[in-house]
């Protein structure tokens, strides 16, 4: 693309979705008047966490030409196990929780395996998985209501007593920030080391300041959402501090790991991946057992949120999930997406579905305009893609 | 340097040696009963029609394919490939016709997939790989510059340097080039000629797969051909012409004026 700031296609369409997102925003603030506001910022950010905690593994798992629709109900599953062993088994919520690990850890094996080592295609492996652990969610506590009561774990679910409160926001805020500039200085030193071209000064330093203002403007805001009967601000909520976690490790997964590296060449181009060395087999194991992973911490978010685990809990998850996944970017011929563009397909949605329901759109009305937005999603995709010459016409 | 100590002629003991190789897939027998050496320093013509098992060959030492029986001795030891890293670690380096690369990471990625450079901390160390990859490009392309982008929008020369690379980084001591110059200008197959003479001067045993004539006159000591999984016939190919050469690969048919030659060029004189 642009040489000498070396704005790659990839970097330019992230930049795009932000632009959408800042549009939906001031829109659905013109057409409501009460969008841009503490509050529903608070609750949009949490609500979108679940979704996006998977989605950020969906998004791997699509990049390598492997698709997998049983993760709302493997959501389902744990999470009644999780409340279950809570509830009616009087667990501590921690061995509730591993015990929750195990079981998703047990199908990402069974599905993996199935996939990766019998060569059976995953849509199949996990449309059955999508039908077969619904049932189990079900049959583990006989279709009854698990609630569970433990301070701790309701707050990793965010709501009124789950977030890190006004201190400890701005904390995280700050560090964050000064980690942005710190990674953007030392980037440029090892570059001009080496002698590797540098982008310009002002440019690196316009990014970095903006993505700091960006981190302080979204603290500034969770702090400022108060509920009446607390002396301060809420601050950033838990759930989307282990949404932020997440992000952060599969970021740095995706470009600093060989397993990483392998997934996307994986998905670029399977052959090649195995004639050149690349345990194909296992790596796409360990994906599944990655998603496992995020399926837990999503499931574990959940139940906390709802302050229960029921048998229907990520019903049509898998949907959403691999929407916010495609509206980010992810080619569904694999190879390519990135985490941070399923971070802004989950918040796309999420948008969408909270302006239009400070709208008052209907159910109905809300579901046809999702639907219709993804596949806008995808033909600006396939022509973004001819465009930058990804691929041909 | 090393040109100057390893001799120019090939011989000596033999790199790769194949003995009495199989493979089937389902009942039909892609290799039978093969056999083939090769000497450091010596280019080997591998030919025969499109379906005459020379791919099915080559990529049993590849580790592509497990060889189903027979022997594969490297320098002398009985080998057990069993996967492209076992082949990769026993310095066979392979150029394949379709590249081998993904089109959707760059060059640099493409020069180590599989044997990445890592930190002392365990992840990816970019700028090493960067670096050594710069350097190898420019020994074979000076003016291949832009090596961050996807390799899907590189020319066809571009990607042959990237794919020749591996070779040349990871030092390989056999190597395999099928149809290195298929898909090449003149310019690019000349770049890949005087490769294969560097190569060659510095010890490097070459199987090289081709349909192109003059790239086989051009480059191999001898030549061996195969038809229907059975070799046909292993030749100086100073000793023949393109017309028996084609008798060969076409009909099947052994040339009877030459001698055979499975050793190496020197061995029969």
């Amino acid at each position: 693309m642009n040489s000498t700031l070396q704005i790659s296609p990839l970097d330019l369409r992230l930049s795009l979705m932000a632009g959408v997102l800042a549009v939906m925003a001031i829109v659905f603030h013109v057409f409501t008047g009460q969008f841009l506001t503490p509050e529903n910022l608070y609750n949009i950010a949490q609500q979108t966490a679940v979704v996006g905690i998977v989605a950020a593994a969906i998004a791997l798992i699509i990049v390598a030409r492997q698709i997998d629709l049983s993760v709302g109900s493997v959501l389902g599953c744990v999470g009644v196990l999780i409340a279950f062993l809570q509830y009616s088994k009087g667990w501590h919520w921690v061995p509730a929780s591993l015990a929750g690990l195990a079981l998703a850890l047990l199908i990402g094996l069974y599905q993996g395996w199935l996939t990766a080592f019998l060569g059976v295609p995953s849509f199949v492996v996990t449309l059955g998985g999508l039908m077969s652990f619904r049932g189990a969610a079900f049959l583990i506590a006989d279709g009854k209501t698990q609630p569970v009561t433990d301070p701790i774990f309701l707050a990793l679910g965010g709501g009124l007593d789950g977030s890190l409160g006004p201190v400890i926001s701005w904390a995280v805020g700050i560090v964050l920030s000064a980690l942005i500039v710190w990674n953007m200085l030392s980037r440029r030193r090892t570059q001009k080391a080496h002698g590797f071209p540098l982008r310009p000064m002002w440019f690196d330093a316009a990014l970095a300041i903006g993505f700091s203002v960006a981190l302080l403007i979204f603290v500034a805001t969770m702090n400022a959402y108060r509920l009446s009967d607390k002396p301060a601000g809420q601050g950033i909520p838990i759930p989307v501090v282990i949404w932020g976690v997440v992000v952060m490790v599969m970021a740095f997964i995706v470009r600093r790991t060989r397993f990483g590296r392998y997934v996307y060449a994986i998905g670029g181009n399977p052959e090649a991946a195995l004639l050149v060395g690349i345990p194909v087999r296992r790596v796409m194991l360990k994906l599944f057992l990655l998603l496992s992973l995020l399926v837990t911490i999503a499931a574990v978010v959940s139940v906390a949120r709802l302050n229960a685990g029921t048998n229907s809990m990520g019903t049509s998850m898998e949907l959403y999930v691999i929407a916010a996944a495609v509206i980010g970017g992810v080619a569904l011929s694999g190879g390519s997406g990135t985490v941070l563009g399923s971070v802004l397909g989950a918040l796309i949605i999420q948008f969408l579905e909270s302006g239009l329901l400070l709208m008052d759109v209907s159910i109905g009305n809300r579901m046809v305009i999702i639907g219709q937005v993804l596949i806008i999603a995808v033909v600006f995709d396939v022509l973004y893609r001819r465009w930058s010459g990804e691929r041909m016409a | 340097m090393s040109a100057a100590v390893v001799s120019n002629i090939p011989g000596g003991s033999p790199l790769v040696e194949i003995k009495g190789v199989h493979k089937a897939f389902g009942g039909v027998h892609a290799v039978e009963d093969v056999s083939l050496n090769l000497y450091p320093g010596e280019v080997v013509a591998v030919l025969g029609h499109n379906g005459a098992g020379k791919s099915t060959l080559m990529k049993m030492l590849a580790g592509a394919y497990p060889i189903d029986s027979g022997e594969v001795r490297i320098s002398g030891t009985p080998a057990k490939i069993d996967s492209p890293a076992d082949s990769q670690n026993l310095g066979i380096e392979t150029i394949y016709q379709t590249l081998a690369l993904a089109d959707n990471l760059d060059s640099v990625a493409n020069l180590f997939l599989g044997r990445e450079l890592m930190t002392r901390w365990g992840t990816l160390d970019d700028n090493a790989m960067e670096v050594a990859a710069r350097d190898t490009f420019h020994k074979l392309n000076p003016n291949f510059k832009n090596i961050r982008v996807p390799v899907r929008s590189l020319s066809g020369g571009q990607r042959q340097v990237v794919a020749i690379s591996r070779a040349l980084y990871f030092n390989a001591k056999i190597l395999i080039m099928d149809e290195p110059c298929a898909a090449l200008g003149p310019e690019e197959t000349r770049m890949v000629h005087e490769l294969v003479r560097r190569l060659k001067a510095g010890g490097v045993g070459i199987f090289l797969i081709s349909h192109d004539m003059p790239d086989v006159f051009g480059l191999s000591e001898r030549l061996t051909v195969m038809k229907n999984g059975k070799t046909v016939g292993t030749y100086r190919t100073a000793d023949v012409n393109e017309d028996e050469v084609l008798g060969m690969i076409i009909a099947g048919k052994k040339v009877d004026r030459a001698r055979q030659c499975p050793g190496p060029v020197g061995s029969i004189q």
